[in-house]
């Protein structure tokens, strides 16, 4: 961590003025946001208010119509070599777990490492081992991922980003595909990444999760940030009328 | 899990009440009935007409014969199989035009797609029979029919695959990209492996299509099974039994392909089956 330190304040993520349209339908309007290193972001807002779509733009999952996206300072390359070098430095984890359905999980947390960073089998195995370890699957390293529960599957999820050393993950509603009783096991290692100092972007709709572990909270709504500030702030004193109205909405249930 | 039969059946009927279970077992017995005399009737048919004389059936006690019979079936499995292996390439190749970003490499995959699947197999062996000798190239007997039977597949096998890579769910890719992996990397290790999966059966059905094309292979008179069978007709004038013994092997093959089949696609369906969660 510390030789990043001589990098001062540059954003590890910073989003100037992107805009998106799904053809007539103004997805993300004119969005500014900046993730520095060891920050955990949330994005928190009601389904169809973009927050998804922003986190994918991160790493080109989407395209943008106007703006920029930097990581690190440099520009998102658009495409080829440069595009993927910057996919592989930025972690991403999906609702859905995407794990790849022909292989066993050790084989998904290996194959970033041996196909991407061409390290070793032998050492991408062991260090592949030690992360399923971390996230507690060892056991099932060699079961392929339709005989894992959902919570385990995201897990390993999550340990494949992690073998590729990532400056930081990207979380797009990582336990909205979840049964309840597995959402706790997901969010444990969330929060573990979280306090070791990962900088994560988070989008999800567990809020205690937000109000626990993120650095700052944004709210989006319709598109744009309506409202972003401290976790304490933002859930006790809304300043807005919109997220007040959201806020009240996921109580009354 | 129950198995995909069971699944079948249950999607098409609900499940049986007393009078439905009476009902079926006293069709069962009628129809089992009609088979058995339908049977009967055929093979005395046979009989009457002298079809069953030991003279028409001697030739199997001779272990020339089966050696004869043995040559023809390798002579079919190994042009199934070189058929097999070039539709499968050149299936591939097509498939790979046709997902191609580029409108030419579309059009010209579109193309041989539809003039493969839409000439038949006869046509092309007569091609390579007929026409090609003619142009100055010497095939052998062997090229002469494999080469037909595996154009004649091919654009059906291009369009198999490309159905599979479609259903390839795109999460799939998505993941693979956001790890940094390249266009190449990704279709090959993880979009095309899981398409492959998909179609497995449907490539084994065309697979046993091109051993049946293969039977073609006396118009080039290559020794495969059939034409095998067509000689030991002409020497012992035995049509009936000799086409039933042949018949019988061709279906076992078949058989035995159809059932790996299923046996992959149960595998499958156990694989695949919690994905859903």
């Amino acid at each position: 961590m510390s030789a990043y330190a001589a990098e001062g304040q540059v954003p590890v993520i910073e989003l100037r003025h992107v805009d998106k349209h799904f053809g007539d339908l103004h997805v993300l309007k004119d969005i500014c946001l900046s993730v520095q290193r060891g920050e955990v972001v949330v994005i928190i807002g009601p389904s169809g208010s973009g927050k998804s779509t922003l986190c994918r733009t991160i790493n080109r999952m989407e395209t943008i119509d106007a703006g920029e996206i930097l990581i690190d300072g440099v520009p998102l390359p658009e495409e080829g070599k440069d595009l993927a070098k910057l996919r592989a430095q930025i972690g991403m984890v999906f609702q859905s777990f995407n794990l790849f359905a022909h292989m066993n999980i050790l084989e998904n947390v290996t194959l970033g490492p041996t196909d991407v960073l061409k390290r070793p089998r032998k050492e991408a195995r062991e260090e592949a081992m030690q992360l399923l370890k971390r996230v507690g699957v060892e056991s099932q390293a060699h079961k392929v991922p339709a005989q894992l529960s959902g919570g385990q599957q995201q897990r390993v999820a999550i340990a494949r980003s992690l073998a590729m050393h990532p400056k930081a993950i990207l979380f797009d509603e990582p336990t909205s595909a979840l049964d309840p009783e597995m959402i706790g096991e997901v969010l444990e290692v969330m929060t573990e990444l979280a306090q070791e100092g990962m900088t994560m972007l988070v989008v999800t709709h567990e809020m205690n999760f937000a109000r626990r572990v993120a650095d700052r909270v944004i709210f989006m709504d319709d598109g744009s940030i309506v409202e972003e500030g401290t976790p304490e702030a933002f859930f006790e004193n809304p300043q807005t009328e919109r997220a007040r109205n959201f806020l009240n909405s996921i109580k009354n249930h | 899990m129950r198995d995909a039969r069971t699944n079948i059946r249950d999607a098409l009927y609900e499940a049986p009440g007393p009078r439905t279970r009476r009902l079926t077992a006293v069709g069962t017995a009628l129809t089992l009935a009609a088979l058995v005399v339908l049977i009967a009737l055929v093979i005395r048919r046979f009989y009457e007409a002298g079809q069953l004389d030991s003279k028409y059936w001697a030739l199997f006690a001779k272990y020339t014969t089966w050696r004869y019979i043995g040559k023809g079936l390798v002579g079919t499995v190994e042009a199934a199989l070189m058929a097999g292996t070039l539709t499968f390439a050149l299936g591939f190749t097509y498939m790979l035009l046709r997902i191609s970003r580029l409108k030419a490499a579309r059009a010209v995959g579109t193309a041989l797609v539809e003039f493969t699947r839409g000439v038949p197999t006869l046509l092309f062996i007569y091609f390579f029979f007929l026409v090609v000798p003619q142009l100055g190239i010497k095939l052998s007997a062997f090229l002469k029919i494999t080469l037909p039977v595996a154009i004649s597949a091919s654009g059906v096998v291009a369009e198999v695959l490309r159905s599979g890579v479609n259903a390839v769910p795109n999460g799939q890719r998505e993941a693979a990209y956001s790890l940094g992996m390249r266009e190449r990397s990704v279709f090959l290790k993880v979009v095309f492996p899981q398409a492959f999966r998909i179609v497995i059966p449907a490539m084994i059905s065309e697979l046993v299509i091109v051993l049946k094309d293969t039977t073609f292979a006396y118009v080039v008179s290559f020794p495969d099974l059939m034409q095998n069978a067509k000689v030991l007709i002409s020497n012992y004038d035995s049509l009936l039994a000799v086409y039933l013994v042949v018949a019988v092997i061709y279906i076992l093959i078949n058989y035995l392909l159809n059932k790996a089949s299923d046996f992959m696609a149960r595998r499958r369906n156990q694989v695949k089956g919690a994905a859903a969660v």
